[in-house]
């Protein structure tokens, strides 16, 4: 899928992401892939940026935890705020997306009269 | 191959010494987890290919300096007033000193020389305090942006000159001070009580220097997020 896009909606995605339950870095990349089937195959180092500036706006929160092979790893959590953020992103999306079929169908039935 | 991508990276992050640490190890996790999922068998081959998906981290490191540019740029903001308001109780409390001391006088020094710097001094000191708090204002008003677009280049900008502007009025300001202190001790002679106005003296040209070191991070924070970020922001957002 075309970068641009995405554009304004990396937030919405990522938060989406993370609302089956906590996940590092790595783990909302690979959810973003599953979830979209693929069509939004981001650089990975994409994700950071934008789970840190979500972070310091409070729609999550983050805290350090051990693996099995005993690394550090920063798992990355929604907060009320940011489950509250997401459902209205949710709402709008659908409200524009719902918008943006009409249209469509609407010009198809215009371009091709019957 | 892992460890010297996210060391690099935590260097471009230097910035911010807390952010890099952090963003360091969150790579590692990341690029080491990355690998494991990597179904080759030749090690150095999916560490290759971890680090190419993870993308370029001078992108990476623009992206983070957006934000921290964000936050700094305000800071600067609050520092100018602050410190504009420091000098000002630095110069109030000085001419109060001045008044009950022992030695001296609390009459002007007298002189056009003094007269002229006494001017500029007024001058380039209340030049800074409006020009401060529109800056604080302004950049106050905006919208917080994500990427470092056009329009938030404008404004940073905007805001720079403004914080130019009252950095030079703050140190016209200051160094008049400076000029009508040694008129001063000239004309007195030197006694303990100079301790006090040239402590204070002292405090203002701290505070300037405050202002212009937080001033000169925030422009190399700037190059940095603006090294790549507004490709970056077509290309993604």
């Amino acid at each position: 899928m075309e970068g641009q896009m995405l554009k304004g909606h990396l937030d919405m995605i990522v938060l989406a992401a993370l609302s089956s339950g906590p996940a590092h870095g790595y783990a909302v990349i690979e959810e973003i892939k599953r979830r979209s089937t693929g069509a939004f195959d981001l650089p990975e180092g994409t994700i950071y940026p934008v789970l840190h500036r979500l972070e310091e706006a409070g729609l999550l929160a983050s805290k350090w935890s051990t693996t099995d092979a005993g690394r550090q790893r920063r798992v990355y959590a929604m907060t009320r705020r940011g489950e509250r953020a997401l459902r209205q992103q949710r709402a709008t999306w659908m409200q524009f997306s719902g918008a943006v079929h009409a249209l469509l169908d609407g010009s198809r039935r215009w371009n091709h009269p019957a | 191959m892992i460890a010297e991508f996210a060391r690099r990276l935590a260097a471009e992050l230097d910035f911010d010494p807390p952010l890099s640490q952090r963003v360091r190890r969150e790579v590692e996790d990341h690029l080491h987890d990355a690998v494991a999922a990597d179904p080759s068998s030749d090690r150095s081959d999916a560490e290759r290919r971890a680090i190419a998906r993870f993308g370029d981290l001078r992108v990476v490191a623009a992206r983070f300096a957006v934000a921290a540019l964000v936050r700094q740029t305000r800071g600067v903001a609050v520092v100018a007033v602050a410190m504009t308001a420091a000098v000002f109780a630095a110069m109030q409390a000085r001419v109060a000193w001045y008044g009950v001391m022992a030695c001296g006088t609390a009459a002007p020094t007298g002189g056009a020389l003094a007269e002229v710097v006494l001017l500029v001094d007024r001058l380039a000191f209340w030049l800074a305090a409006l020009v401060g708090v529109a800056g604080w204002l302004y950049i106050g008003s905006r919208r917080v942006p994500v990427v470092l677009t056009r329009d938030c280049r404008l404004q940073l900008g905007r805001f720079s000159a403004l914080c130019l502007t009252t950095a030079a009025a703050l140190v016209a300001s200051v160094t008049s001070d400076g000029v009508l202190t040694a008129l001063r001790l000239a004309r007195t002679g030197w006694c303990a009580d100079f301790v006090l106005p040239l402590l204070l003296l002292g405090a203002e040209i701290g505070c300037a220097a405050v202002l212009l070191a937080r001033m000169r991070r925030t422009a190399r924070l700037r190059r940095i997020a603006g090294s790549k970020a507004t490709v970056w922001a077509v290309r993604l957002e």
